[in-house]
C-alpha cells in the first residue's frame, strides 16, 4: 500500500520576497533529493504567526502532497531542520490526496498564477534601550532616597530608648524600697 | 473536596459549544477559524463537557489544535 503524506511547510518571507519558485524548489529539492514523489505542491496561505519563529512574525505556508520511502523521512527532517529559509515542517500521513488539491496546485502552474508579496513586518526588530544619561539618572534623584529620611538615631528614637531604660530601671526601685520597708519593720520589732 | 453538579447551578457544566452542525464539520489544522471556537481565549483546549463532544470527536480536536500549534495558526498561549 502506498503511503501518501501531508507536509506543511513555513518559508521564509525575506525569500519568498525574492522569488516564489526558487522559494519552492528548496522544499521540493530536498523532497526529491531523499526520494519523494511530489503529486502537489502549492503556496497555501502568507499568515502572520501566532508566536515567533526564528525571529520571524510572518510566514508564507507551503503545502505538498508526497510518497516518500519511510526510511528516508528523518534523514529529510533533519535536512530541512538545517536549512535556514525553512521556519518549521509538519509531515502527517493521510488517507488520500483531497479532490480539490490538485486543481489548486495546477492553478499556480499557470503563468496568469502572481504570488502576492509578503508584508514587510515580518522580522522581530530587538529595540535596544538608549541608555541616556541624564534622563535615568534625573529620574533616580527623583526618587526619595533613604538620606532623606529622617535618621533613625533621632530625639524620636532616643525618647523610646530613655522610656525603656526608665521601665527596665523601676521595678528594681521598687524591689529596693520593698527591701528597706522590710528592714524598718523587723528593727522595729 | 468534589462539588456534585447538583450544587453548581448555571456552572461550567451546563454551556454546550458543539452543535450538530459542529460534529459533522470535519476538523482541521488548517481550519483556525473552526479550531477557535474550541479554544479558551487563552488558548486551552475546551474540555468534553464544554466542547460537547463525543471522546473521539473530542480527541481529535486535542490533535488538530496541537498540530496547528505547531505550525504557528494557533497559539500555545494567550
Amino acid at each position: 500500500m502506498e503511503r501518501i503524506y501531508e507536509g506543511m511547510y513555513l518559508l521564509d518571507n525575506a525569500v519568498v520576497r525574492e522569488d516564489w519558485n526558487a522559494a519552492k524548489s528548496i522544499v521540493t529539492g530536498i523532497l526529491e533529493k531523499h526520494g519523494a514523489t511530489i503529486h502537489s505542491a502549492r503556496r497555501w496561505d502568507e499568515r502572520r504567526l501566532t508566536y515567533p519563529m526564528n525571529g520571524k512574525n510572518r510566514a508564507t505556508f507551503l503545502l505538498t502532497y508526497f510518497n516518500i520511502p519511510a526510511e528516508n523521512i528523518p534523514a529529510m527532517r533533519r535536512e530541512f531542520d538545517l536549512n535556514e529559509s525553512v521556519l518549521r515542517t509538519m509531515e502527517l500521513l493521510v488517507d488520500a490526496i483531497p479532490a480539490e488539491e490538485t486543481e489548486l496546485a495546477s492553478k499556480e502552474t499557470s503563468e496568469d498564477f502572481k504570488v502576492p508579496t509578503p508584508p514587510d513586518d515580518d522580522h522581530i526588530e530587538f529595540v535596544e534601550e538608549e541608555d541616556d544619561d541624564d534622563y535615568p539618572r534625573a529620574r533616580r534623584d527623583d526618587r526619595r532616597r533613604d538620606d532623606d529620611r529622617p535618621a533613625r538615631d533621632s530625639e524620636g528614637d532616643g525618647e523610646k530608648k530613655a522610656d525603656a531604660e526608665k521601665k527596665a530601671d523601676a521595678p528594681a526601685a521598687d524591689t529596693e524600697t520593698k527591701s528597706d520597708e522590710a528592714v524598718t519593720a523587723s528593727k522595729e520589732d | 473536596m468534589a462539588f456534585g453538579r447538583k450544587g453548581r447551578r448555571g456552572g461550567r457544566g451546563l454551556v454546550k459549544l458543539g452543535k450538530k452542525t459542529d460534529q459533522d464539520h470535519e476538523l482541521n489544522y488548517k481550519d483556525t477559524e473552526h479550531l477557535k471556537k474550541f479554544i479558551t481565549p487563552q488558548g486551552q483546549i475546551m474540555p468534553r463537557r464544554r466542547s460537547g463532544f463525543s471522546a473521539q470527536t473530542q480527541r481529535k480536536l486535542k490533535r488538530e489544535v496541537k498540530r496547528a500549534r505547531h505550525v504557528g495558526l494557533l497559539p500555545f498561549v494567550g
